[in-house]
């Protein structure tokens, strides 16, 4: 536990969900493209060993005290195990750079069961770093996976403006890939959750910078609903998150039943708040470029001060987390920042005077 | 039996439909009907196609298209373009001003959808295009833009791992001691006006019609 607590993230999170006292508020930075910094490791090695991968996730908890730690089978899974071709970068996250479905004629020659964690070693490589977290920290800190909603996953089998055309030009064939793509997930999803992990559905594609509400409803919610119902009845917990600017899809996002719902720093968490906070917890939303990577010391705390004054009375409660995952060329430093503030300013009870005090250099 | 043929006005403005609408399927058969009909290709694509991509820009710009529209949009602009293109007259009027532009994803990145909006609407706007395409060497932005004499460089990014690569392609210029004769506009979903004051770039716009206002105001296109 981290010397300036007095819960672990699992007693803060059971009080949290049962509306019992906590010492202070909920904190969960997406530390997942960073991790490899705070271990001193190079994206490639994190990437290839199930070890290091829950190893950078631990030296964040240990140095941080973050209230999850995240394994990220990612945005690609699918597509890489159906056959989509990534880059290799030594430092940095991989890319797609050549999709396995040209053609969407061809999706019969797709093979689902690649995907499986007996055929696809990436799958099988995060579900061991799972249980190595679970293992050596499960007692104290609880472990989620970053991982693909629907729509995400069809764009690792199909390039995104093929995708994004034929849902106009061939609607069929993309609800035939989102039927398929979601089958998939359930079998996914199932092996994380047995291993007591939370599932964070990621799908950044299925965004409003991107789609329209229309495209949203037609496209994303059905499937992302069966998914949410499915990960109920498993007895699994989904943290639901959309990059870019989710505003006109916040009730649509909530309607599909998620546990809790984490928005991008483009949306106010105040109207996401009126909007939803009724309904379940909220997550967000400290800018991960303009104030974590560029930003300094004191535009750190700002921010996180002005997140708590906007959450901190949100009906079914607030977690404070970055708004969305925090990239490499953020400087370390500033997650610690990012950390003693809110020690500062959400220790239990709230001291609201401090919380309205104004901007100063910290 | 004779066949009616259409005005100029009335092909026209099915031009523009075709392009506003969607229609990326029949906007050929309509630009041949133009053709035959004895019409200037070059009103075809800036009073037919080119003012039906910018009605879609402006949809966009109010909200009522999305990325999507704006792509089919553009695939009917550019089937209509495959059709007029070898009619258009070879010699440009003496005088005119070529603005000429090059754009890309700089290395390490290989979203480009973001970018290729951003080509269309500016290739819409009359700007001359180079399109390096994604995952572009940083050295190639200047070398493109030295050979083609280029007033202006446009840099895309959806990762923050690539962002260092913008100002690289600055330093480079600056270097090379061209900075003073191509402007550098940037964008992407991680980018701000903030970085883009921090790297000395000359313009971030926050999307593709944005970029178009831009990039006119950068070059001093009327």
């Amino acid at each position: 536990m981290h010397a300036q607590d007095q819960m672990t993230p699992n007693e803060r999170l059971q009080a949290f969900m049962k509306g019992e006292k906590m010492d202070r508020i909920l904190a969960m930075p997406i530390l997942v493209s960073i991790s490899h910094r705070v271990s001193g490791m190079t994206h490639r090695e994190k990437r290839a060993s199930a070890l290091k991968q829950a190893q950078s996730q631990i030296d964040c908890y240990q140095r941080y005290g973050n209230d999850m730690m995240i394994i990220e089978y990612g945005l690609h899974g699918i597509g890489t195990a159906l056959g989509s071709e990534m880059n290799d970068p030594e430092d940095s996250l991989p890319a797609i750079v050549n999709h396995v479905l040209k053609n969407l004629q061809d999706i019969d020659q797709l093979d689902f069961n690649k995907t499986k964690k007996e055929n696809d070693p990436w799958f099988a490589r995060t579900l061991e770093a799972c249980e190595i977290c679970q293992e050596k920290m499960g007692q104290e800190v609880p472990t989620g996976v970053l991982i693909t909603g629907p729509f995400t996953a069809v764009s690792s089998i199909l390039p995104t403006e093929n995708l994004l055309r034929a849902t106009r030009k061939d609607p069929a064939s993309i609800h035939r890939l989102l039927r398929l793509c979601t089958d998939a997930l359930k079998d996914i999803y199932k092996e994380y959750i047995e291993r007591g992990i939370i599932i964070l559905m990621c799908d950044p594609i299925a965004s409003g910078t991107l789609l329209k509400k229309s495209q949203y409803v037609e496209f994303v919610k059905p499937y992302a609903t069966e998914l949410m119902s499915y990960i109920h009845e498993l007895g699994g917990m989904c943290c639901y998150h959309i990059c870019g600017n989710t505003t006109s899809i916040v009730m649509e996002m909530v309607d599909t039943g998620p546990d809790m719902l984490s928005i991008d720093n483009l949306v106010d968490l105040e109207y996401v708040k009126e909007q939803v906070g009724k309904r379940l917890p909220i997550l967000g939303n400290v800018p991960p470029v303009d104030v974590l990577m560029l930003g300094s010391r004191s535009d750190v705390f700002e921010s996180v001060k002005t997140c708590i004054l906007k959450g901190k009375d949100s009906p079914m409660g607030y977690i404070i987390a970055s708004g969305c995952d925090i990239t490499q060329n953020v400087p370390v430093e500033n997650i610690d920042y990012m950390m003693e503030a809110v020690r500062k300013y959400g220790r239990y009870p709230i001291d609201e005077a401090l919380l309205n005090e104004p901007a100063t250099d910290h | 039996m004779k066949v009616m043929v259409k005005s100029k006005e009335e092909l026209l403005q099915q031009l523009s439909d075709s392009v506003f609408e969607m229609d990326d399927e029949n906007v050929a058969d309509v630009a041949k009907e133009y053709i035959a009909a004895g019409y200037e290709a070059l009103d075809g694509v800036l009073k037919g196609l080119v003012d039906g991509m910018n009605r879609a820009g402006q949809m966009y710009e109010e909200e009522e298209y999305f990325v999507t529209d704006l792509l089919v949009c553009s695939d009917a602009m550019y089937n209509g373009l495959d059709v007029l293109r070898e009619h258009l007259p070879q010699e440009k009027a003496a005088g005119a001003v070529n603005y000429k532009c090059v754009i890309g994803v700089v290395e390490g990145d290989t979203h480009d959808i973001g970018k290729n909006l951003v080509r269309i609407m500016l290739e819409t706007a009359g700007f001359e295009m180079y399109d390096l395409g994604r995952d572009v060497p940083l050295q190639s932005f200047v070398q493109k833009a030295k050979d083609v004499d280029a007033q202006l460089i446009c840099l895309s990014t959806l990762m923050t791992t690539t962002m260092p690569g913008m100002k690289e392609v600055v330093d480079i210029l600056v270097k090379e001691g061209i900075r003073d004769k191509v402007k550098v506009m940037i964008g992407g979903g991680p980018l701000s006006q903030a970085y883009c004051n921090q790297i000395n770039a000359d313009g971030y716009a926050v999307n593709a019609t944005g970029a178009v206002t831009l990039a006119k105001q950068l070059v001093g296109m009327a």
